[in-house]
């Protein structure tokens, strides 16, 4: 296991993919938002 | 573009390693966990109560303790039970090794929606074969001891050369023991099993026989049972989260936080600033041309994946 640091300025045209979101309202999320998915938490398998 | 992610005040789900420790050293782990390999710089005690603090604070409605082995780290269950009598939801990943009757009771305390076990094989010798010195009926001992306490069963399987002739077997061992959810998809080339990945992938042939398989025990034994294996590759899940990125985040055992487990990149350390900060970092990474183009190269070199743990601090600067 290592760290490198990596610089990135996200002001420049070239690291800047997409444009910031407009302000929407945030909401808390909810247990209930959660998908039957996203509980069973498929991103990291088999430790 | 507007994400689902910039909407939400906090992460829907956070995953936490605890550790990196374990006693156990699988040979298809995707964090490098084995027996004394506690990072240095793992959180303590206190760092980490200032962690669950900060998720109680923002709203995180449910978060996974995970490692390594989370149940090696002296403050497991005061992690635990800050997070649930804060009313967070609970997913606890565990080998079973070492989850008795007594350490059950106290989380059957706590708003558990799942604890999950590993069962790698149905037999002792092929478990063993990719779970060195571990012990099949201690897991299924502990697999026992949470559904009488009448908690969830989640069973994961990680797939291989080495004991996917024993998977139905494993899918029938985890309805009999009252999983609720069988818990699989293909083997990640992260951690120890990059370094193992000759010994364990299966061959296409093997996963197309698998997924069939899958297919059929999920028309079989759903709802009783429910089948998660999809997305099926790591690939197929960043290509979905390059769309949409997952309202998740997962944190280090030193407080680090990654953008996705495939690669290396950390947006935001803990230790040094505010969940919420974190949860902005997050957001911010997915739309950083870098990481976009690590995670694309990610999706076409499966290789690259070996490289995830080799953890890379991006350093978003502010204008």
């Amino acid at each position: 296991m290592s760290e490198s640091k990596t610089t990135v300025d996200v002001a420049s045209a070239d690291a800047v993919t997409m444009a910031p979101p407009p302000k929407l309202v945030w909401e808390t999320p909810k247990i209930e938002d959660v998908s039957e998915q996203v509980m069973a938490q498929p991103y990291i398998r088999f430790t | 573009m507007t994400y689902a992610i910039d909407s939400l005040r906090a992460p829907l789900l956070v995953t936490w390693q605890l550790t990196r420790d374990c006693d156990l050293c699988c040979l298809h782990c995707c964090t490098d966990s084995a027996p004394g390999k506690r990072l240095r710089d793992e959180l303590d005690a206190d760092e980490a109560m200032r962690v669950v603090r900060g998720m109680v604070d923002v709203g995180v409605p449910y978060v996974m303790l995970c490692g390594g082995e989370p149940l090696v780290v002296p403050h497991f269950m005061d992690v635990a039970e800050a997070l649930g009598s804060a009313g967070i939801q609970l997913k606890i990943e565990t080998n079973g090794q070492r989850l008795d009757a007594r350490l059950v009771e106290r989380l059957a305390r706590l708003p558990i929606r799942s604890i999950q076990v590993s069962l790698d094989g149905d037999t002792q010798a092929v478990y063993e074969r990719q779970r060195p010195g571990a012990s099949l009926a201690k897991a299924h001992a502990a697999c026992r001891a949470i559904r009488d306490a009448q908690l969830p069963l989640e069973i994961t399987f990680a797939p291989s050369k080495l004991n996917l002739h024993e998977a139905s077997a494993v899918i029938e061992r985890a309805r009999s023991l009252g999983a609720f959810r069988f818990n699989t998809g293909r083997l990640m080339r992260v951690g120890t099993a990059a370094r193992t990945w000759g010994k364990l992938a299966p061959s296409k042939e093997q996963y197309r026989a698998f997924r069939a398989e899958l297919a059929l025990q999920e028309r079989v034994l759903e709802p009783a049972m429910q089948f998660c294996y999809l997305p099926f590759s790591i690939e197929d899940g960043l290509r979905a989260a390059l769309e949409q990125p997952p309202a998740t985040l997962l944190v280090l055992p030193n407080g680090w936080v990654k953008v996705a487990a495939a690669i290396p990149e950390i947006c935001a350390d803990l230790r040094r600033e505010t969940f919420v900060d974190a949860w902005r970092a997050y957001r911010e990474a997915w739309r950083c041309g870098p990481v976009r183009a690590a995670i694309r190269a990610a999706i076409e070199d499966e290789s690259l994946h070996g490289r995830a743990n080799a953890w890379q601090v991006l350093q978003v600067i502010q204008v």
